[in-house]
């Protein structure tokens, strides 16, 4: 694709949050890659030192990385690092491991103080939310069907029992409300299971090691995985394209493989080890008996396993990626099978596994 | 109908609102924190009434008749205060206030207002804990403390809050006096208050930072602390906070003269310790259901060496750990064995002393006598090493 399809040039500034996440380096490369030259990169304190030394190693060929260190629950700190950028790639998020106030003050917090900080600037071309497939509600839609950019989001997000679900869903709803109000230019990415080396562990949309044993429930069901390289092109191109404002994008590789066939491959490559495989009657079941449980009880079980996650995790679901191929022009670089060998190999190498 | 209000849509304002929203004859009329979008996250999950976005509204429109506040413990005395101030009980989180000074205001303010306090110590609530003091008001013990040990650790590679906490230099947790201490120890110093008679036990204290976070280039943050407190001549106590000690455990030991008591908060136990000893080798017999399978050993290692005085014991302890075991699981059918019931119940026994008018579950001088001792373990603290400013870079 000629940069001339692009909203921004090689030297305006562009705002990379998350830069030293797990998507963050693979941005700031295929941005690098595409010849973008004046980066920032947002990082927290915490971050690693090493992802850190490696965004600084970028800047060598006569591009500019700026490192910015702060909090965007600072709204200082994000009127620092967004002064003059044209083109905002949000990928620092909260994971949702602590709670929901958590979860949701790290991504919809955050992502409103970045949002106001754009608007002080008054320079933003586009700001491209990273958000999940997490957002995706299955409950009314029949087995086997396509999930695309076209079907519902999650009405009641709070329900699911997953903080992950529900910030993203806030954070998705704040973003499109500051893009009516205020303007704001905007496009959504909602990348699948991004996976590849440095990301160790087994989607839970695979099974889940919750009780001490491996519970298999994917069964048959494909499992969306984009690998973070070809995730990171898609993202980069969501950023830079001309004409896509307001719209959203799944990202899932081609050849996506079955949750048993990648259960299988992992135990092959990476590590053997028991599961047990539950089929999807019984554990839409017991997704069900743990919500009444839990609802009965008040809550002496957390409702982390409800018949809304089930539908969202481990419903039979087929998977699109016509409309991030045919409006951004993406295609998945690094083939699911290649995909799998390297991540494979980077569990062994790390010695980390699920 | 009580009215309730929650101050700082925090983490541990969900806990608060989930066990409030279990009591009957209680509703919330509102929260209110000062970032608008956490309130309003907050009233979309919990169904209250109405949020705001200033305290002032949330006092005079919703006219809560108590207010919990969940805020960060820097802001609880201000907070609190201004509550009080306009005629409404107060519910304060732990850490009550930053010292006992504000503590003393504050309570000095409820008396004279006619108006009831507590702090969430919530833990001395939990089912093991009023077990632990039914038996103690029992008379188990044979008299008033001998001597008590409270462990109360907090493993930092556990969860993302120590790893924000570590890298963040301007966490609020860093400008407390006694930072990390300061938000957490307060739970395991009031099992120690509780029974203390004294009003000024001595305090000594000794704390440094861990090899692990001196590893990380932390120097500020002191994870490692023991503590004697001491009645003159009466009762004595050890307080043991650590980061890495394994396993990372909550636990309350209490020694009187006639019996002990050990109460594990994370296995939800109470081991009774009789006193007096068997008159043979049948001394020495059980274990408790975790421990069942230590315990068995030890029992058959007993057996094989012929030690028939060591023989006695672990059977009586694992009966004790069978009699909790069939109390958790009571308590658990009974659908009350949620991760904060402890809580419900101080909250209930506050909202009914506000109804009735009757006593607090927490007696104003224990909050009090907690507090003294944490600034006295905080001033130790604070001579014995150097104080890192908290803005400044690692």
């Amino acid at each position: 694709m000629d940069n001339k399809d692009f909203i921004v040039g090689p030297d305006d500034p562009i705002l990379v949050t998350g830069a030293s996440g797990f998507i963050g380096p693979r941005v700031v490369e295929a941005l690098l890659h595409r010849g973008f030259r004046n980066l920032r990169c947002f990082v927290r304190p915490s971050s690693r030192p090493s992802r850190i030394e490696a965004l600084n190693a970028y800047g060598r060929d006569g591009a500019r990385i700026d490192l910015v260190e702060g909090d965007l629950l600072c709204p200082e700190d994000c009127t620092r690092a967004s002064k003059d950028v044209m083109v905002v790639f949000h990928l620092a998020a909260g994971t949702g491991e602590a709670s929901f106030p958590d979860a949701f003050m790290n991504s919809v917090v955050t992502t409103r103080n970045l949002l106001d900080a754009c608007l002080q600037h008054r320079c933003l071309s586009r700001f491209v939310n990273i958000s999940s497939f997490a957002v995706y509600t299955n409950i009314r839609a029949p087995r086997w069907r396509l999930l695309d950019e076209s079907c519902p989001i999650e009405g009641r997000p709070e329900l699911r029992g997953d903080a992950y679900c529900f910030a993203k869903v806030k954070q998705e709803q704040i973003l499109t409300d500051y893009g009516k109000r205020l303007g704001i230019p905007y496009v959504i990415v909602r990348p699948g299971s991004v996976y590849g080396p440095g990301h160790d562990g087994i989607p839970g949309r695979v099974g889940i090691n919750t009780f001490g044993v491996f519970l298999h429930l994917g069964g048959f069901n494909t499992i969306p995985f984009t690998y973070v390289n070809n995730c990171a092109e898609a993202i980069v191109l969501a950023g830079l394209k001309k004409g896509v404002d307001g719209e959203a994008f799944n990202v899932v590789d081609d050849d996506l493989p079955s949750s048993r066939r990648f259960l299988r491959l992992y135990k092959e490559n990476v590590r053997r080890f028991t599961s047990i495989y539950v089929p999807h009657a019984v554990s839409y079941a017991l997704c069900y008996l743990w919500e009444k449980y839990s609802s009965r009880s008040q809550g002496q079980l957390p409702p982390v396993f409800n018949r809304r996650r089930w539908h969202s995790q481990w419903k039979k679901t087929r998977y699109s990626n016509e409309k991030v191929k045919a409006r951004l022009g993406w295609t998945p670089q690094v083939p699911t099978a290649e995909g799998l060998r390297r991540y494979f190999q980077s569990c062994v190498d790390m010695g980390r596994h699920a | 109908m009580l009215k309730v209000a929650i101050v700082g849509c925090g983490k541990i304002a969900d806990a608060h609102a989930s066990q409030i929203q279990r009591l009957k004859g209680c509703e919330i009329v509102g929260v209110y924190d000062r970032e608008p979008l956490m309130a309003k996250q907050f009233y979309e999950r919990f169904s209250v009434k109405r949020y705001f976005d200033d305290l002032t509204g949330l006092l005079s429109d919703a006219r809560p008749d108590v207010v919990h506040v969940t805020t960060p413990p820097q802001s609880h005395f201000a907070i609190a205060r201004f509550c009080l101030e306009r005629g409404c009980h107060v519910y304060v989180e732990k850490p009550f206030t930053v010292d006992e000074a504000e503590a003393q205001s504050l309570v000095e303010l409820a008396t004279e207002r006619r108006l009831k306090l507590t702090v969430g110590h919530d833990d001395q609530f939990s089912h093991v804990a009023r077990r632990m003091r039914a038996l103690v008001q029992s008379g188990y013990l044979g008299g008033p403390p001998v001597h008590m040990e409270s462990h109360y650790c907090y493993d930092l590679g556990r969860d993302g809050y120590a790893r924000t906490l570590l890298a963040d230099r301007r966490h609020w947790v860093r400008n407390l006096p006694g930072k990390l201490l300061h938000n957490v120890i307060s739970h395991g110093l009031a099992r120690i208050a509780e029974f203390l008679t004294s009003d000024s036990p001595q305090v000594i204290a000794y704390g440094f930072v861990s090899p692990f976070l001196k590893r990380l280039n932390e120097d500020a943050i002191v994870d490692e602390l023991r503590v004697i407190i001491a009645e003159e001549e009466r009762t004595t106590a050890y307080f043991t906070f650590s980061s890495q000690m394994r396993p990372s455990i909550h636990q309350f030991r209490v020694y009187g003269p006639k019996g002990g008591l050990i109460l594990d908060q994370d296995h939800e136990t109470l081991i009774r310790l009789r006193p007096g000893r068997f008159k043979s080798y049948l001394e020495k017999f059980v274990p408790p259901v975790i421990l069942a399978e230590q315990h068995l050993e030890n029992l058959l290692r007993n057996v094989k060496t012929c030690y028939l005085e060591k023989f006695v014991p672990p059977v009586i302890l694992a009966e004790q750990h069978l009699e909790n075991l069939l109390r958790n699981v009571k308590t658990f059918l009974a659908r009350d064995f949620q991760m904060k019931s402890g809580m419900k119940y101080l909250i209930e026994a506050f909202y009914r002393s506000i109804i009735e008018d009757g006593p607090v579950p927490i007696p104003y001088r224990e909050i009090l006598l907690t507090a003294r001792m944490m600034d006295a373990i905080f001033a130790q603290l604070a001579t014995t090493r150097p104080i890192v400013d908290a803005e400044s870079p690692a």
